[in-house]
C-alpha cells in the first residue's frame, strides 16, 4: 500500500490545519472562517503597511493630524448622533402610538430619505443655500441680505446632511420596537396618573434603550466611514485625511497608520456598545398576544404632528427630490439623455444586486454559525466580519485590489474587484439582520426537522431558510440599497469604461453640470425604491387601529 | 413563468459575454483621465472619427488613478494616463509608470512644459492670474499674489481649499521664485484675510467677486472667460499678477498625458498623442476651454491675454512634481485650511 502510506505523510500542510479546523468547528465553521478571513482582507492590508511604518512617522502623525482629527470625528459623531436620536425618536414614537391621516404615507416618508446618498444631500444643498438657490432666495427674502445664509461647509452643515441622511436608521428600529412593546406597561403608568410625555420618558425610553442603541450605532458608522459628505464639504475626518494621504502624499503608511486609528476607534465603540447592552437585560412577560390600541389623535394633534413631519419631510427628501426632478425636466427638454444614460442605469442594477446576493450567501455561514455554537470564536468572527463598515471605502479598495492582484491574479479584470469590496463593505448589514432573524429559530425546531428523517441539507432548505426569509429579504435589501449608493470603492475599482450612477454623478457634479447629475440622482432613487417596497411589505403589521 | 426567467437571464448573460468580448477585439485605447470628460471628449470624438481607433475614458480623480496604475502594475488595462497637472504627470515619472515616447511628438512642445525624459507631455496650460471686481475701491496697490496677504483685503479676499491641485501647484511654484520664509508669511496672511471662509470651487469664486461679495479672487484664467461667456456683463476683469520688473511672473500649470509603461500599443497611443499635439488638435484646446495650447505657434482664443505678452514664471512644469510634498508640509505647518 505505497500510495496510502505517500498520502499519509505527505499531506500539504494547508490540507492538515484545513483538515484540523473541520474537525474542531464543523463544516459550517470552515466555511465561516473563510468567509471572515476574506472579509479581513483590508484589515490584514491596513496592518501589514501600517506595520511598515516608522517610530518618526508615527510621531509626525500624532502630533500634526490624530489630535484634531480625533477631535473633529469623534465631535461630528456626537452631534449627528444626537440630532438623529431626536429626528428618529420623535417620529417613531408618534407614528406608532398615535393614530392621524396618512400615518402610512408618514412612515414612507420618513424612510424614503435612506434612497439618497449623503454626497447627493450635499451636493444639492449648496446649491439651494447658494443666493440665487432655492432655500438662498427664501432666506433673503425672510431675513434680507444683512444676515448671512448658513455655512455647509462647517461642522454644522456637515452634522445637519449626515443626520438627514442617517436618522432613518433610528426612526426604523425604535418604530419597530416601539410596535413590539407590551402595552400594559404603558397602561399601567398612565393608570398610576403620569403624563404621556412622562410616560415615554420614564417607561418606554428605558425600555427603547437597546433599539436606540443599535440604531445610532448604525448612524455612527455610517458618520465615521462617510467620505461622500465630507470630501464634498471640506470636513476633516479621519475619512477625508486618509483619503488625501494616500492619494495627495502617495503616503501608504501614514494612510494606513489613520485607518489604524479609525479602525481602533470604531471597534472600541462597537465593543463599548455591546458591552452596554449586554449589562442591561429585558425579559418579554409572559405571552403577548395582546396588540397595542392606537390613540386617535385630536385635529389639533393632528396638525402638531404633521408639522413636524412635514418639516422633518420637506428637508430630508422633498426638496431634493423636487430639486431633481426640476433639473431632470429641463435635462429631458435638451434631449440630454441619451443611451449611455440607460446604460449607467442597468450597470447600477446589474452591480448593487449581485453585490447584495454574494453579500447574504456569504453571510448565512457566519450569522448561523454564531447562531448555533455563541462561543467565542464565533462572535469574533462577527465582530470581524464588521470590518467593512469600519474602514472607508477607498482603503477597502485598494486592500482588496492588492488582494486580488497578488493571491488571485488570474480573477482580475470584470467586476471580480468591485464586487468582492462591495461585498466586503456590506457584509456586516447582511450579518447583522440575519443574526437577528435566526434567533428566533431554536435548536428543537432543527431537532424536529431531524427526527422526522430530514438530512442537514434538506433540514436547511425546508426548515432553517424559510423560517429566516423574511430576515434574508431585509438583509438583501439592505445591501441593495448601500450598494447602489456607495462611490468611492466603486470609483476605484468599476471596469474600465463601466460607468454606474453614482460615478456618473460624482463627475457631472464636480463638472458643475447639474442638468446631468440631476437624472442620475433621481433614477438612483427611483432605483431603491422597489427594494424599499419589498422590505416594507415584509415587516409583520402587529399594530391594530382602533 | 419562473423557466422563461431563467432562460432570459441566461441568454442576457451569454450576450452580454459576446458583447465583451467582441469590444476587445476592435482597435481601442483605455485612457485613465483625472480631466474633466467635456474638455477632452469633443477631442476624441474627432479623433475617432479620423482613425477609427475608439478611445474609453476612464474618468476618476487624477491621484486615484495614478494610485491605481502603481497597483495595477503590469496588470493594467490603461494605455495612457491623462492628468490636468502637471505635479501628479512628474510623479508618475517618478514612480516609473510611464516610457517615453517618440522625440519627434515631443519635439514640438517647449523643453519647460514636459518631462526630461519625454515621458510625459503637456498639452494645454493655465495661468494663475487675479480675478477682481471693476467697481471695487482701494485695490490698486495690488500688483503680485503676495500682496493678497496685505491687511487692507480683510474679509474682501476669496481663495479654494488649500487641497485644490492648482492651488497647491500655484504655492509650488512661489516657492521655487521666492523663499520659504516669504512663501509662510503669505500663507498665514491670507488665512488671516479669509477667516475660514474659503471656496470649494474657482468657479463660485469668479462669481462671488462678479456678484461684489468679494473683491479680488486667486484663480486659474479660463474661470474667468467661462463666465463671462454666461454673463458677458458681469463686472470683472483679469489681473495679470507680479509683472513688476523684478517680479517672478506668472505660475503656468498644464495639464499632460504621459504612456503606461505596460501599454501594449504604444504606437496606437503614440498615435493619440500625435494629434493632441498637432495644430489641429492644439487649436481644439484652445477652443474648447480657452486654455493656452502648449505647441509652440499656436495661439490661444483672441479673448485670453497672449501667451507671449506676459512675464511667466521661470519654473519648468516638472518641478511641480518634484517639490510637491514640500509644498504640503508648508500648507501643513501653516495650517493652511
Amino acid at each position: 500500500m505505497p500510495i496510502a502510506k505517500y498520502e499519509l505523510e505527505e499531506t500539504p500542510w494547508l490540507l492538515r490545519v484545513w483538515q484540523a479546523l473541520g474537525r474542531r468547528v464543523g463544516g459550517l465553521g470552515v466555511v465561516a472562517t473563510i468567509v471572515v478571513v476574506i472579509a479581513a482582507v483590508p484589515l490584514l492590508f491596513v496592518i501589514i503597511s501600517s506595520s511598515q511604518l516608522s517610530l518618526s512617522g508615527w510621531q509626525a502623525l500624532w502630533s500634526q493630524r490624530l489630535p484634531s482629527l480625533l477631535w473633529n470625528t469623534l465631535s461630528l459623531a456626537v452631534l449627528v448622533a444626537f440630532l438623529s436620536f431626536i429626528l428618529g425618536v420623535s417620529s417613531a414614537w408618534l407614528i406608532a402610538r398615535r393614530n392621524f391621516v396618512g400615518r402610512k404615507a408618514a412612515t414612507w416618508l420618513m424612510i424614503l430619505p435612506l434612497a439618497i446618498p449623503t454626497y447627493v444631500f450635499a451636493h444639492i444643498y449648496t446649491i439651494l443655500l447658494e443666493e440665487d438657490g432655492w432655500i438662498g432666495n427664501a432666506w433673503i427674502a425672510v431675513f434680507g441680505e444683512h444676515v448671512a445664509i448658513p455655512d455647509l461647509y462647517s461642522i454644522g452643515g456637515v452634522t445637519f446632511i449626515l443626520s438627514i441622511a442617517g436618522f432613518s436608521y433610528v426612526f426604523l428600529l425604535v418604530r419597530t420596537a416601539l410596535e413590539h412593546s407590551n402595552p400594559s406597561l404603558e397602561e399601567a403608568a398612565r393608570i398610576q396618573g403620569l403624563s404621556p410625555f412622562a410616560v415615554f420618558w420614564r417607561v418606554n425610553l428605558p425600555l427603547l434603550r437597546p433599539a436606540i442603541a443599535a440604531g445610532l450605532s448604525l448612524v455612527v458608522l455610517h458618520v465615521l466611514s462617510d467620505f461622500g459628505a465630507v470630501s464634498m464639504l471640506r470636513y476633516q475626518t479621519f475619512t477625508l485625511s486618509i483619503y488625501l494621504q494616500m492619494n495627495g502624499r502617495f503616503d501608504y503608511q501614514g494612510a494606513a497608520g489613520l485607518s489604524m486609528v479609525l479602525v481602533l476607534l470604531s471597534f472600541s465603540f462597537l465593543i463599548f456598545e455591546r458591552w452596554s447592552r449586554s449589562r442591561q437585560r429585558y425579559y418579554a412577560s409572559g405571552t403577548q398576544l395582546r396588540r397595542i390600541r392606537l390613540r386617535n389623535a385630536s385635529l389639533f394633534e393632528q396638525c402638531l404632528i404633521w408639522s413636524w413631519l412635514g418639516l422633518i419631510t420637506l428637508f430630508a427628501f422633498a426638496l431634493p427630490l423636487l430639486w431633481m426632478i426640476d433639473w431632470s425636466i429641463q435635462a429631458w427638454q435638451q434631449d440630454l439623455l441619451d443611451s449611455s444614460f440607460w446604460g449607467y442605469v442597468s450597470n447600477s442594477l446589474i452591480v448593487a444586486a449581485a453585490a447584495a446576493t454574494l453579500a447574504i450567501v456569504a453571510a448565512f455561514p457566519v450569522a448561523f454559525f454564531h447562531t448555533r455554537k455563541r462561543s467565542t470564536l464565533s462572535t469574533s468572527y462577527i465582530q470581524l466580519s464588521s470590518i467593512g463598515f469600519v474602514l472607508p471605502g477607498p482603503v477597502i479598495a485598494l486592500g482588496v485590489l492588492s488582494f486580488i492582484l497578488t493571491v488571485l491574479s488570474p480573477l482580475y479584470g470584470g467586476l471580480s474587484a468591485l464586487l468582492m469590496a462591495l461585498v466586503v463593505r456590506f457584509l456586516p448589514l447582511a450579518v447583522q439582520s440575519q443574526e437577528a432573524a435566526l434567533q428566533h429559530l431554536t435548536p428543537s425546531i432543527e431537532q424536529a426537522g431531524r427526527i422526522l428523517g430530514a438530512r442537514p441539507l434538506e433540514n436547511l432548505r425546508r426548515v432553517v431558510l424559510p423560517m429566516i426569509s423574511n430576515g434574508m429579504i431585509v438583509a438583501w435589501v439592505l445591501v441593495f440599497i448601500d450598494a447602489m449608493k456607495e462611490l468611492p470603492a466603486t470609483l476605484i475599482l468599476r471596469p474600465t469604461g463601466f460607468d454606474t450612477l453614482p460615478v456618473r454623478i460624482w463627475i457631472e457634479a464636480s463638472e458643475e453640470s447639474l442638468e446631468l447629475a440631476a437624472p442620475a440622482a433621481l433614477m438612483l432613487v427611483l432605483g431603491t425604491l422597489p427594494a424599499l417596497w419589498i422590505m416594507m411589505r415584509n415587516e409583520k403589521q402587529p399594530v391594530s387601529k382602533v | 413563468m419562473k423557466k422563461y426567467f431563467q432562460q432570459g437571464l441566461i441568454s442576457l448573460l451569454l450576450t452580454s459575454l459576446l458583447a465583451a468580448a467582441t469590444a476587445v477585439q476592435a482597435e481601442e485605447l483605455v485612457v485613465y483621465s483625472g480631466r474633466k470628460d467635456k474638455f477632452i471628449t469633443p477631442l476624441i470624438k474627432k479623433f475617432t472619427a479620423e482613425t477609427g481607433i475608439e478611445v474609453v475614458l476612464h474618468t476618476a480623480k487624477s491621484t486615484a488613478l495614478l494610485n491605481k496604475l502603481r497597483i495595477e502594475g503590469d496588470r493594467t488595462v490603461a494605455d495612457l494616463y491623462l492628468s490636468n497637472d502637471a505635479g501628479n504627470l512628474q510623479t508618475g515619472s517618478r514612480l516609473g509608470l510611464f516610457q517615453p515616447m517618440d522625440k519627434k511628438i515631443t519635439n514640438v512642445i517647449p523643453a519647460n512644459l514636459r518631462a526630461e525624459d519625454d515621458t510625459w507631455v503637456g498639452l494645454s496650460a493655465r495661468a494663475r492670474v487675479l480675478v477682481v471686481n471693476n467697481n471695487a475701491k482701494d485695490l490698486g496697490f495690488v500688483k503680485s499674489v503676495f500682496d493678497l496677504a496685505d491687511p487692507r483685503l480683510k474679509d474682501r479676499l476669496a481663495i479654494t481649499h488649500s487641497s485644490n491641485g492648482s492651488f497647491i501647484a500655484g504655492v509650488t511654484v512661489y516657492n521655487l521664485s521666492t523663499s520659504t520664509g516669504e512663501v509662510t508669511n503669505w500663507l498665514k496672511g491670507m488665512k488671516e484675510n479669509v477667516g475660514g471662509n474659503l471656496f470649494s470651487k474657482h468657479s463660485k469664486i469668479v462669481k462671488a467677486v462678479a456678484s461684489g461679495k468679494k473683491d479680488i479672487g486667486l484663480v486659474n484664467h479660463y474661470y474667468i472667460y467661462r463666465h463671462l461667456a454666461k454673463n458677458p456683463d458681469a463686472p470683472i476683469s483679469i489681473l495679470i499678477p507680479d509683472q513688476q520688473s523684478m517680479g517672478m511672473g506668472v505660475a503656468w500649470n498644464v495639464a499632460g498625458i504621459g504612456i503606461s509603461k505596460h501599454t501594449k500599443k504604444k504606437a496606437l497611443a503614440e498615435k493619440l498623442i500625435q494629434y493632441f499635439v498637432s495644430e489641429q488638435g492644439q487649436q481644439q484646446f484652445a477652443s474648447v476651454n480657452n486654455e493656452y495650447p502648449t505647441r509652440v505657434g499656436v495661439p490661444a482664443a483672441a479673448i485670453v491675454p497672449a501667451a507671449g505678452s506676459y512675464k511667466v514664471a521661470d519654473v519648468p512644469m516638472r518641478e511641480l512634481g518634484t517639490h510637491r510634498i514640500e509644498t504640503l508640509d508648508l500648507l501643513d505647518a501653516v495650517g493652511m485650511p
